[in-house]
């Protein structure tokens, strides 16, 4: 198997090489990302490439100049804009158009044989009256007063399902909230403040998901022939009180209007990237992935859970603890 | 025996652990042990609660009950859980299903999930089926309890929901009736106030429930269908709720026949 993997450079393009390269039955991993890592691979498996894909001149000469000259036969596509305050043109450049380049691109390729979208939990619709669990047919977040940074990732994730049933079997994999640094994750953001500001009367359940499975989730979906939509959810399911205990910070409910200006507050002032209006319904409302589909049909099951930002003397505490533990 | 139940619940009930003591909905079964702790004194010595056919209950597998509703807050659907924890060994953990508006609710909604109730919605109630649990539901929805008190025991509008789940996962359903909600909280008005969400704001006809004595019968499991496909016809679904609803009928006929008197 030799692949192309976009956003290579970004932790999750990144875990997920890794665990190509790791992979017996990978040749070859083309990693495409806008710069150069800093320091260039040992292994001769791995070749870096820096690409702005946000011009269509340059993804349509690296799909059909290196990729076809080294037989690429599968893509996977991760290549979204991580700052959640950037908008306009260029951003949604990135975002979307660089994916309908793309896919068109695969569509009619004479190597490329198969396509993994990773896509985003973000662009289901959650309200009051959504389930609990959300599968592969629940509604999407079409809500035109939703920031870029959503209306983006649906109309990408809609971009590519209407290439479902093509000629390329792709597989469009609906992540949960990847909870690591630099993914942009807004819970991750959220978790750093000392003290937690949460809705007053609501804890709502959360699921997030590890880098390690979301690259075990792209590699399953790349060994499989199954296309469609599959929702990858993360092994760890929590309520959101749950998830600030776990982190080690205080848990402080607050009335749910004085949120949004507290966390603009936040942001204005310390320059953090969590936004309440973004997340205001699911701290309210909750909503897990079913990832039953998934498990069923790409025989992934999330197996890593995810490490919390916990503060650097808990971590000591903890560890002494443990190490107390097997003395003991 | 009633207090070892109880405490037993944290312990032994059925429980799909998501890994940090809660299943995928909120539910947390020390939480409920604990609320089933504290409103102890209310099922047994303030509606002195009595139940005949408990055996009905399936021990284990999907299962659905399905009762008649009424009353201005759900206090029948309380006594009916805390019954069935009480009446299964080891205890099953039903899963209350309530309405739409109800994630709306501050702290109720929190406090909900963690005694198990889920919103009914098909994913939620098909996964909870899949895994074997036991779920309750009230097929007349909200329009039970809003009837006027001169209605009482009459069941109003009947979804079928349940009987389409019933069929497709081949859940048993047992009919039950519970009497002496409708005398211990009678609606006195409702108020077109929508707050949250909910259809309308309840005025009940006391400021507290009486202390009716509350009597629930569990009928024989019914199995509504032989064929999972059957699922899809709207006859065969129709068909199916409407048995339901003739078995709790009938088994609230029964019990308002036997009982003695509303706070005997």
């Amino acid at each position: 198997m030799k692949v192309l993997v976009t956003g290579a450079t970004a932790p999750a393009g990144a875990s997920l090489v890794e665990a190509l390269l790791i992979a017996p039955d990978v040749e070859l991993v083309l990693a495409v990302g806008r710069d150069l890592p800093p320091a260039p691979s040992t292994d001769s498996r791995l070749v870096h490439l820096a690409a702005d894909l946000s011009r269509p001149r340059v993804l349509h000469d690296l799909v059909w100049g290196e990729a076809r000259a080294r037989s690429i036969d599968a893509v996977v596509h991760g290549m979204q804009h991580r700052k959640i305050g950037d908008r306009g043109a260029a951003v949604h450049a990135q975002n979307v158009d660089a994916t309908r380049e793309l896919v068109r691109a695969c569509s009619d390729h004479p190597t490329i044989r198969r396509l993994i979208y990773r896509s985003f939990a973000e662009v289901y619709a959650l309200d009051h009256a959504a389930s609990n669990l959300i599968d592969e047919e629940a509604p999407l977040d079409f809500d035109p007063s939703s920031a870029q940074w959503v209306r983006d990732r649906v109309e990408a994730d809609l971009t590519v399902c209407a290439h479902l049933g093509g000629p390329l079997p792709i597989a469009v994999l609906r992540c949960a909230e990847i909870f690591a640094p630099g993914t942009s994750s807004q819970l991750w953001d959220y978790l750093q403040s000392r003290v937690c500001l949460r809705p007053l009367g609501f804890d709502p359940m959360i699921n997030v998901l590890s880098l390690e499975d979301a690259a075990a989730a792209a590699l399953a979906a790349l060994r499989a022939p199954a296309s469609g939509v599959f929702n990858i959810a993360g092994l760890d399911t929590l309520p959101l009180s749950a998830a600030i205990a776990e982190s080690r910070r205080a848990d402080l409910p607050v009335p749910g209007p004085l949120l949004s200006p507290l966390y603009g507050l936040r942001r204005w002032v310390a320059g953090f990237e969590f936004r309440y209006d973004l997340n205001l319904r699911r701290f309210h409302f909750g909503g897990v992935l079913d990832g039953t589909r998934a498990r069923r049909e790409l025989g992934f099951a999330p197996r890593t859970p995810v490490r919390w930002p916990r503060p650097w003397w808990h971590l000591l505490l903890d560890r002494l603890a443990a190490e107390r533990a097997r003395a003991a | 025996m009633l207090s070892s139940t109880f405490t037993r619940i944290a312990r032994q009930a059925p429980f799909h652990d998501e890994g940090y003591g809660f299943d995928l909905f909120g539910l947390q079964p020390s939480y409920l042990a604990r609320a089933v702790q504290a409103v102890r004194p209310l099922y047994e010595r303030y509606f002195r609660v009595t139940s005949h056919g408990a055996e009905h209950i399936p021990p284990a597998g999907p299962a659905i009950l399905v009762a008649n509703h009424s009353g201005v807050l759900p206090v029948d659907a309380a006594m009916l859980c805390l019954d069935v924890l009480h009446r299964t060994d080891p205890p099953r953990i039903p899963r209350a299903v309530a309405d739409h508006f109800v994630p709306r609710l501050p702290l109720i909604s929190t406090l909900y999930a963690r005694l198990g109730v889920v919103s009914g919605t098909r994913a939620n109630v098909r996964r909870l089926l899949e895994r074997g649990e036991l779920i309750a539901i009230w097929p007349e929805g909200v329009t039970g309890p809003a009837k006027p008190f001169r209605d009482r025991y009459r069941l109003q509008s009947w979804r079928v929901g349940f009987a389409e789940l019933a069929i497709r996962h081949r859940a048993a359903v047992v009919p039950v009736a519970i009497v002496g909600a409708e005398e211990s909280w009678p609606l006195l008005a409702r108020l077109g106030a929508h707050a949250f969400g909910a259809p309308y704001l309840p005025i009940p006809a006391s400021p507290i429930p009486l202390p009716a004595r509350y009597r629930i019968r569990y009928g024989a499991p019914l199995h509504l269908g032989r064929d999972p496909a059957d699922a899809d016809d709207p006859a065969a679904v129709a068909a199916a709720a409407a048995t339901a609803r003739a078995a709790v009928e009938r088994l609230l006929d029964d019990a308002l026949a036997a009982r003695p008197g509303v706070f005997r």
